[in-house]
Order: C-alpha cells, then sequence, then structure tokens
C-alpha cells in the first residue's frame, strides 16, 4: 500500500445508507489506495454496517436514518476531529472512480472547493432523458445559488479542511447538496470544477434519485431553512 | 339546541385538560379561560357576536369567527413545523454525537493510524 501523507490526511466520506450489495467493493478500493476513508452507514436496515468494515477504514453507524447530507456532515465532522487536511465526498453506489480522486486533490492546490463535473466529464449509461435533466437541474441550480457550474449535484466533491467550518450543512436529506453550494458562495471560497466520470449502472439507477424527487428537494430547499 | 350542549361540552373539555396540564405560565392559563368563556359566550347568544363584527367591520359573527379560526390555525400550524424542524436538527445533532462517539470508543483518536484494527 502506498504509504503517502497527503492520502493519509485526506479523509474520504462515503454516506451509504443500504448499500450493503456495493459498499465493500467501493471501500476496498478507496483504502487501497491509500486514502483514509469513513464511512457513514446512515441507519440501514441491511448489512451495510457489517460489510463497509474494511481493515483501514473507519465506519460510523447514525443509530436512525436521517439523509445524505446529514450523513455527509457526520463523516466530516469526524474525520475533522482526526486531523484532516483536505475532505472528499464519494457516493457509496459505485458511480464514481476512486482514480478521479488524485484529480480533485490536484485541483485543490489552487481552490479552496473542487466539485466533480458530470456536464465536464463523462457520464456512461444514463438515458437521453437523464442527460436532459441533469442539464436542467445544474441550471436550476445555478439560478438559485447565484453560481456558474455545468453541474448541479455531483456526489464527488474535495475540500480544504479550512473550509468545513463555514460549510456546515444543516439539510438533512438531499437539499444538502444544494445547501452546500450556497454555503461555498457565501464562503466566498474558490472552486473550480474538473471533469469526473460517472458511471451509471443498473444498480446504481435503481438506488438513485428519480426525477421526481427534485420536487421533494425543492421543498426542503426553500422551507427548511 | 344540541350544538350548543355539544360546543359547551367540548369548551368544558379543553378547560378541563388546560386545568389538569397546569405546566404553564398563569398567564397562559389566564388566557386560555378567558378565550374559552369568550367563546362560551358566542354559544349562549350567538347574535352578539354580530355587534363585535360590526365593529371591526366583518358583516356576520359567524365570518369573523371563521376568519379568526383560519388565522390561529395557519399561526399554529407554523409555530409546529418550525418546533418540528428544530426537534430533526437537535436528533441529527445527537444521533451524529453518538455515531462520533461510539468509533472513538472502538478506536481512540490519540492512537496512530494502522492499529485501528483489533
Amino acid at each position: 500500500m502506498l504509504v503517502d501523507r497527503t492520502r493519509q490526511k485526506t479523509w474520504v466520506v462515503i454516506a451509504a445508507y443500504n448499500e450493503a450489495a456495493v459498499v465493500r467493493g467501493v471501500v476496498s478500493d478507496v483504502v487501497a489506495e491509500g486514502w483514509s476513508v469513513v464511512v457513514v452507514d446512515d441507519g440501514s436496515t441491511d448489512e451495510t454496517a457489517a460489510n463497509a468494515r474494511v481493515p483501514g477504514g473507519v465506519v460510523l453507524k447514525h443509530s436512525i436514518n436521517l439523509g445524505q447530507g446529514a450523513a455527509l456532515q457526520t463523516g466530516i465532522e469526524f474525520a475533522m476531529r482526526r486531523g484532516a487536511e483536505a475532505i472528499v465526498t464519494f457516493d457509496a453506489d459505485g458511480q464514481h472512480l476512486v482514480s478521479d480522486i488524485p484529480t480533485l486533490i490536484g485541483a485543490l492546490e489552487r481552490a479552496d472547493v473542487v466539485l466533480g463535473s458530470r456536464g465536464l466529464g463523462r457520464v456512461v449509461g444514463a438515458s437521453a432523458a437523464r442527460r436532459v435533466f441533469l442539464r436542467l437541474a445544474a441550471l436550476v441550480s445555478n439560478l438559485m445559488s447565484g453560481m456558474s457550474l455545468t453541474d448541479a449535484h455531483c456526489g464527488l466533491r474535495a475540500f480544504r479542511a479550512s473550509m468545513m467550518p463555514k460549510l456546515r450543512m444543516q439539510q438533512e436529506r438531499m437539499a444538502h447538496a444544494s445547501e452546500l453550494l450556497s454555503l461555498i458562495q457565501k464562503s466566498r471560497a474558490r472552486v473550480v470544477e474538473v471533469p469526473v466520470e460517472v458511471r451509471y449502472t443498473a444498480y446504481s439507477k435503481q438506488k438513485g434519485q428519480s426525477g421526481l424527487q427534485a420536487i421533494r428537494i425543492l421543498f426542503d430547499q426553500l422551507f427548511r431553512t | 339546541m344540541i350544538i350548543r350542549v355539544v360546543m359547551l361540552a367540548a369548551l368544558i373539555a379543553i378547560g378541563y385538560l388546560g386545568f389538569v396540564r397546569r405546566n404553564r405560565l398563569p398567564f397562559h392559563i389566564f388566557l386560555v379561560f378567558a378565550i374559552l368563556a369568550v367563546a362560551a359566550v358566542a354559544v349562549v347568544f350567538p347574535a352578539k357576536t354580530d355587534i363585535v363584527a360590526a365593529w371591526v367591520g366583518v358583516g356576520r359573527g359567524v365570518d369573523l369567527i371563521g376568519y379568526l379560526v383560519q388565522v390561529s390555525l395557519l399561526f399554529i400550524s407554523l409555530h409546529y413545523y418550525t418546533k418540528f424542524v428544530d426537534m430533526q436538527r437537535q436528533i441529527t445533532q445527537l444521533v451524529r454525537e453518538l455515531a462520533i462517539l461510539r468509533a472513538e470508543m472502538e478506536v481512540p483518536p490519540e492512537l496512530p493510524r494502522g492499529a485501528d484494527e483489533p
């Protein structure tokens, strides 16, 4: 295993809810590359927590299901207590590539926040409707956050640890992604987008967000502030 | 009329509950009983509500009561929604602390990396 100080001080935060089938593979891949990993099992009803226990990784367990935003925030706070210098958020369903993490961390040298972008990168396995939806979501998101990004809600991001106190997410569920963008905007962080590859598999599509849930996200964003 | 009996019984029930659960400020209890007394007067002498309605510029007493009920319900929903969101945040904070504490009991933060496996 690579013993790389940067990688040890970079904590990859993975929020997982009922991902027993895939979480071990994802965590193993990240650990194998020498990154520090914290998995937050968000009150799963399956074997997610047990399967996420990979030597070298830490598993936190929410007693009840709170939502992805809350789970990420828990992982981030744990990583900060462990002296993280950089934070990476990574999806548990295997749609991101571990090989994209060095690109994000590399970009942190000239930015405080690095956002993965499906708009700049490659999207594998998505339907035409999903691509249109992603573009629309980015458009709405830009209107609301006042930023101009090519992707609204990519789960792959990297942050300088020093930014985290300003980026405390309060939205428990999926609206955290939009909340995060507003917080980034308010914090005046230097933001760059880097192309990342996202693979939509049959598994990730079945687990992922349907277009209809966008309405719930919008509601949370507007009224739960 | 039956409706008067029903309404008065309901007001008495509310008053009784308010009296039993006296875990509030005396002012709150006084306020609740004052509102109940006004409501009882309105039930017994419905025509009196028209007079009050005329003072504030509403046609009929029934309408005035309707408006007041709507505004109060809206206020109550907002009040409890705010409380609900606050409570959710508190639960989140508790669950988060618990998750972090449990992990730190397994692997104390002082230990060097690599020692985190039992």
